[in-house]
C-alpha cells in the first residue's frame, strides 16, 4: 500500500509536466484544428538556447529558465509562419508533414550548435527530499508539481477572464464567426503559438532539470508524451490535458515500479491504445466538433 | 450608406459574382431575395471581408472597405448575423454577447448594451450561463443577433436568418426586425422567405446566377413574380 | 552500375512500398503513423520464413504480405472506427506496442551450429538467403523493381477500378459515400489490409537487403517518414509517393556538400515546397493535366497514323 501511494506521488509529480506538454498542445490543436509536430522541438531549441549559456556563460538556473522558455516561443513563431500561416484552409496535413520536416531541420540546427550527445542542465533545487509520514517527496519534484500548478491556473485565467483569452476560445468555438465579431484570428493564432510553446518550454525546462541532461532526442520525447497525455484526457479539452498528464505520470510510475522501463511504455501504449478504441474522445473529453475528427480530410 | 459596384468574386476559377452593383440606404431594410447558388452569401460574405473580391468596391459611409480585415470592417460599423448562426457552441450565452463587443473597450457600457439586449432578448436572458451549443436554434438565431449587435453596428448584415426555423419563430425574427429598424439600426438582409422579407422591406434586388437582375421597391413587382424568380430565377437565366 | 548506387537505388524501392502503404491509406482520408508495424512484421517473417524455416524467397514474401495484412485488417477493425487524428494515434500506439514486444521477442534456433533468429532488442541477424543464394546486388535490386512495378500496375488498375472510385470518394467524404451506397467500413478495411501486406513485402524486401533487422529501426519517425513522402511527391498519382522517396534518399544522398547542413537545408526546401503545393509536387490537378495531354498526344498519333493510312 505504501508502495503504491508513493508511485502515485511520485507519478502525479512527473505527471505535471506532462500535464502542461498537453495543455501546449492542446491550445495549438484547439486553436489551428491541426496538429503540431515540431511542437516538442521547439521546446528542444529552447532548452538548446539555455544549455548554450549554461554552457558557454555559465548561466544559473533563473537564466536558463529564461532561455528556455523565450526561445520555445520564439521557435514556435518560426514553426507557426512556416508550417501553419500561408496554408489554406483545407491543408491541415500538410502543415503537419511541413511541421516534421522542420522538426528534423530544428534538430539538426541543435546539433550544430551543440554537437556532443548529452549536456548537463543545471538542476532545479537541490536538497533533502520532505517527508511526509512514510512517504518522501523529493524537492524538485515538488518544486515542479507547484510550478505546473501555477502555470495552469495563469494559463486558465488567460483564457477566460482576458480579452484575448475570449478571442482565442472565439478561434476554437468557429473561426469565421470570430471573425465576423472582429477577433484579429492571424494575429491571434501566432500569439497562441507562442503562448502554448513557452508553456510547453515551462515544462521542458522543469523535466530538463530534474534529469539534469539534455539531449537532442528531448524533442521527439517531448511531442509524443504531450501528445499521449492529450489523447488519454480528451483531444481539445483543458482539463482533460491536465487530467491525462497526471494519468500518464502515474501509470507510467506503477508500470516501471512492477515491471521495469521496458514493460512501462508497452503499458502506456497499450492503455492508450484501448482509451482511443474503447472512448474515442478521451477520458473527459467532450464530443468532438467535427471539424476535430476530420481534420485528416482537411 | 454602403455602394457595392462592380463586385466580382470567384471560388478559384468559378466565378460566384459576376459584377454586382447594388445600395443600401441609410435607415432602411434593403432585402435581397434570390434563388440557391445566386452567390447572396458570397456577396455578404465578401462585404464582412471574409472573402476577398476580385474586382469592383464596396464603399461604407465613404471609406472603401475592400482589402480591409474583417475585424477593420466591424470596427467601421458593420456587422454580420452569418448563415447557420455560427454561435460559440462551448461558450455561455453571456460570453458570446461579450465575444461580440470584441473590439470595445468600454467595459461599463458593455455590460449596459447587454442588459439592454437582454431586455429585449428575455430567453437570453433565462439562459445567460448556459452553453450556447444547447440553445434550440430560434435561440441560437436571436443569440446570433444580439451577439452582432453588441459592435454597435451602424449597418446590420443578416444572412438567411429564417433558416431552418418554426413559422412562429420566423415571425418573432421579423418583428425583431423592424424594432431594430425602428430604433435606428439600417438593415440589408438576405431571405428566401420571400413574402416576409417583401412585407419589411424598403427596398429590394433580386440576383440570380450572381448578377442583380431587379432592384425596386416591394410594390413594383408582382409578389408572384417576385417569388417566382427568387425561388425558380428567371426563364432566361434558368436556360 | 556502382554497388553504391545498387544501395541507394534498392533502398528507394524498398522504401516506396512502405510509402505506398501510407499513401493506401491517405487516398481513404486516414492518417496512419504506424504503417511500419506491418513493415516490421513482415521483415520478421519473412527473415522467419528464409534463415529459420529454410523457405525460398517468394514464398517468404508471399507469407510476409499475408502476415502484413492479417495483422493490419486486426488492428483495423477496431480502430478505424475512429476518425482523424483519433486513428492516427491509435495506430501509433499500436506501432510502438509492436516495436516494443519485437525488442522484447526471442526465438533462435541452431541453424548449421549457429544461433539464428530474432533475439530481443539485438535483433534478428543472419537473414543471408540472397548472399547463400548467389543472387548478385543488381539481381536482388531488379528483384525489387519488378515487385515494385506490379504494385504501381496494379495501383493504376485499382485508380480505374470501382474500388479505386470508392476510395477516393471515402477520402473526399465518408457521409456522402456512405449516402451513396459504398460500403465505407469494408472498403477501409480492404484497404488497410491491403496497405498491410504492401508494407509486410516491402519489410520481407527489407530484411533480405540489409540481412539484419532491429526493433529499433521500426519506430515513429520511420512511420511520419512514409507519411511524409506521399506529400512531397504527390497525392494525385502513386508515383507520387515512390517520387517522395527517391528525393528524400537519392538527392540527399548525391548533395552530399550540405554535410552537417543535410536536414536543414532539406527540411526546409520541404516546408516551401508544402507551402507551394500543399498535396505535393503530383498533385491531382497535375495529374489531371498531365492524363489531359497524354490523352491528346495519342490521339494526334492515332490521327495522323489514319491520315497516312488513307493517303496510301
Amino acid at each position: 500500500m505504501i508502495d503504491f501511494v508513493q508511485n502515485t506521488l511520485d507519478g502525479v509529480m512527473i505527471g505535471s509536466s506532462y500535464a502542461l506538454l498537453a495543455l501546449g498542445f492542446t491550445l495549438i490543436f484547439g486553436v489551428m484544428r491541426r496538429l503540431n509536430l515540431s511542437y516538442g522541438p521547439t521546446i528542444m531549441i529552447g532548452a538548446y538556447l539555455g544549455t548554450l549559456l549554461h554552457v558557454d556563460a555559465g548561466a544559473g538556473a533563473a537564466a536558463v529558465a529564461a532561455a528556455t522558455v523565450l526561445g520555445a516561443a520564439l521557435a514556435g513563431v518560426y514553426v507557426e509562419r512556416l508550417c501553419f500561416a500561408p496554408m489554406a484552409a483545407g491543408a491541415g496535413i500538410a502543415s503537419m508533414v511541413s511541421s516534421f520536416a522542420i522538426w528534423m531541420q530544428l534538430e539538426q540546427a541543435a546539433i550544430l550548435v551543440l554537437p556532443r550527445h548529452t549536456y548537463a542542465f543545471p538542476p532545479l533545487a537541490a536538497g533533502a527530499p520532505l517527508t511526509l509520514g512514510p512517504f518522501l517527496v523529493r524537492l524538485d519534484h515538488a518544486t515542479m508539481l507547484i510550478a505546473a500548478a501555477a502555470l495552469a491556473t495563469g494559463v486558465y485565467l488567460v483564457l477566460h477572464r482576458t480579452r484575448f483569452g475570449l478571442g482565442l476560445r472565439a478561434i476554437v468555438g468557429n473561426p469565421v464567426a470570430a471573425h465576423l465579431v472582429g477577433v484579429d484570428v492571424r494575429l491571434s493564432t501566432l500569439a497562441a503559438f507562442a503562448l502554448a510553446s513557452a508553456v510547453g518550454g515551462v515544462a521542458g525546462y522543469l523535466v530538463l532539470a530534474v534529469d539534469q541532461q539534455v539531449t537532442p532526442m528531448f524533442g521527439m520525447w517531448a511531442t509524443f508524451k504531450g501528445l499521449i497525455a492529450m489523447m488519454l484526457g480528451g483531444l481539445g479539452s483543458i482539463p482533460g490535458a491536465i487530467l491525462g498528464g497526471l494519468l500518464l505520470g502515474a501509470i507510467e510510475a506503477h508500470a516501471q515500479w512492477y515491471f521495469g522501463p521496458h514493460i512501462r511504455d508497452l503499458v502506456t501504449f497499450a492503455v492508450l491504445f484501448l482509451v482511443l478504441v474503447l472512448r474515442p474522445t478521451g477520458l473527459i473529453g467532450e464530443a468532438p466538433p467535427a471539424e476535430a475528427a476530420a481534420y485528416g480530410r482537411a | 450608406m454602403l455602394e457595392v459596384d462592380g463586385l466580382v468574386t470567384a471560388y478559384g476559377k468559378i466565378e460566384a459574382l459576376k459584377g454586382v452593383s447594388l445600395g443600401v440606404e441609410r435607415g432602411g431594410i434593403t432585402c435581397l431575395l434570390g434563388p440557391n447558388g445566386a452567390g447572396k452569401t458570397t456577396l455578404m460574405m465578401t462585404i464582412a471581408g471574409i472573402l476577398r473580391p476580385r474586382r469592383g468596391s464596396i464603399r461604407f459611409d465613404g471609406a472603401d472597405l475592400v482589402g480591409r480585415t474583417p475585424a477593420q470592417i466591424v470596427a467601421q460599423g458593420v456587422a454580420l448575423v452569418p448563415e447557420n448562426r455560427l454561435v460559440f457552441p462551448q461558450m455561455s450565452v453571456r460570453e458570446n454577447l461579450l465575444a461580440g463587443a470584441y473590439q470595445r473597450s468600454d467595459s461599463g457600457e458593455i455590460a449596459a448594451d447587454a442588459e439592454r439586449l437582454y431586455e429585449r432578448f428575455p430567453r437570453l436572458r433565462e439562459r445567460r450561463e448556459q452553453l450556447a451549443g444547447t440553445l434550440s436554434g430560434g435561440e441560437q438565431q436571436m443569440l446570433a443577433v444580439a451577439r452582432a449587435l453588441m459592435s454597435r453596428p451602424r449597418l446590420l448584415l443578416m444572412d438567411e436568418p429564417s433558416l431552418g426555423l418554426a413559422p412562429i419563430v420566423v415571425d418573432e425574427i421579423f418583428r425583431i426586425i423592424g424594432e431594430l429598424n425602428r430604433d435606428g439600426t439600417t438593415l440589408f438582409l438576405v431571405e428566401q422567405n420571400a413574402h416576409k422579407a417583401l412585407q419589411v422591406a424598403h427596398r429590394f434586388y433580386l440576383m440570380e446566377q450572381g448578377r442583380v437582375t431587379f432592384s425596386g421597391t416591394p410594390g413594383q413587382l408582382a409578389e408572384d413574380e417576385v417569388i417566382q424568380r427568387a425561388y425558380l430565377g428567371t426563364r432566361r437565366a434558368a436556360v | 552500375m556502382d554497388d553504391h548506387w545498387v544501395g541507394v537505388l534498392s533502398n528507394i524501392g524498398v522504401m516506396s512500398f512502405l510509402a505506398l502503404s501510407a499513401y493506401l491509406l491517405l487516398l481513404t482520408g486516414e492518417i496512419s503513423f504506424g504503417q511500419q508495424a506491418f513493415f516490421a512484421i513482415g521483415a520478421y517473417a519473412a527473415g522467419i520464413g528464409t534463415a529459420l524455416w529454410g523457405w525460398p524467397l517468394a514464398a517468404a514474401l508471399g507469407w510476409a504480405a499475408l502476415a502484413g495484412a492479417a495483422a493490419a485488417v486486426l488492428v483495423g477493425l477496431p480502430t478505424l472506427r475512429l476518425h482523424g487524428l483519433y486513428f492516427a494515434i491509435a495506430t501509433l500506439a499500436f506501432a510502438e506496442m509492436v516495436r516494443i514486444l519485437f525488442e522484447m521477442w526471442r526465438y533462435q534456433v541452431p541453424i548449421d551450429g549457429e544461433l539464428l533468429g530474432p533475439d530481443g532488442a539485438d535483433g534478428f541477424r543472419g537473414i543471408r538467403y540472397v548472399f547463400e543464394s548467389n543472387i548478385e546486388p543488381s539481381q536482388y535490386l531488379a528483384i525489387i523493381y519488378a515487385l515494385l512495378g506490379a504494385v504501381l500496375l496494379g495501383f493504376l488498375l485499382l485508380e480505374r477500378s470501382r474500388l479505386g472510385v470508392s476510395l477516393r470518394m471515402i477520402g473526399e467524404d465518408p457521409e456522402l459515400a456512405e449516402l451513396n451506397g459504398i460500403p465505407v467500413k469494408r472498403c477501409k478495411v480492404l484497404a488497410a489490409g491491403l496497405a498491410g501486406s504492401l508494407a509486410g513485402v516491402g519489410g520481407g524486401l527489407y530484411a533480405h537487403l540489409t540481412t539484419y533487422v532491429e526493433p529499433r529501426t521500426f519506430d515513429v519517425m520511420l512511420g511520419v517518414h512514409s507519411l511524409a513522402y506521399g506529400l512531397i511527391g504527390g497525392l494525385g498519382t502513386a508515383l507520387g509517393p515512390v517520387i517522395g522517396v527517391a528525393i528524400d534518399i537519392s538527392v540527399l544522398e548525391s548533395v552530399r556538400m550540405f554535410a552537417g547542413y543535410r536536414m536543414i537545408v532539406f527540411g526546409g526546401l520541404v516546408a516551401l515546397l508544402l507551402i507551394w503545393r500543399p498535396r505535393g509536387l503530383l498533385d491531382e490537378t497535375v495529374v489531371h493535366a498531365l492524363k489531359a495531354r497524354l490523352r491528346s498526344a495519342c490521339r494526334c498519333v492515332w490521327m495522323s497514323a489514319r491520315v497516312g493510312e488513307t493517303r496510301r
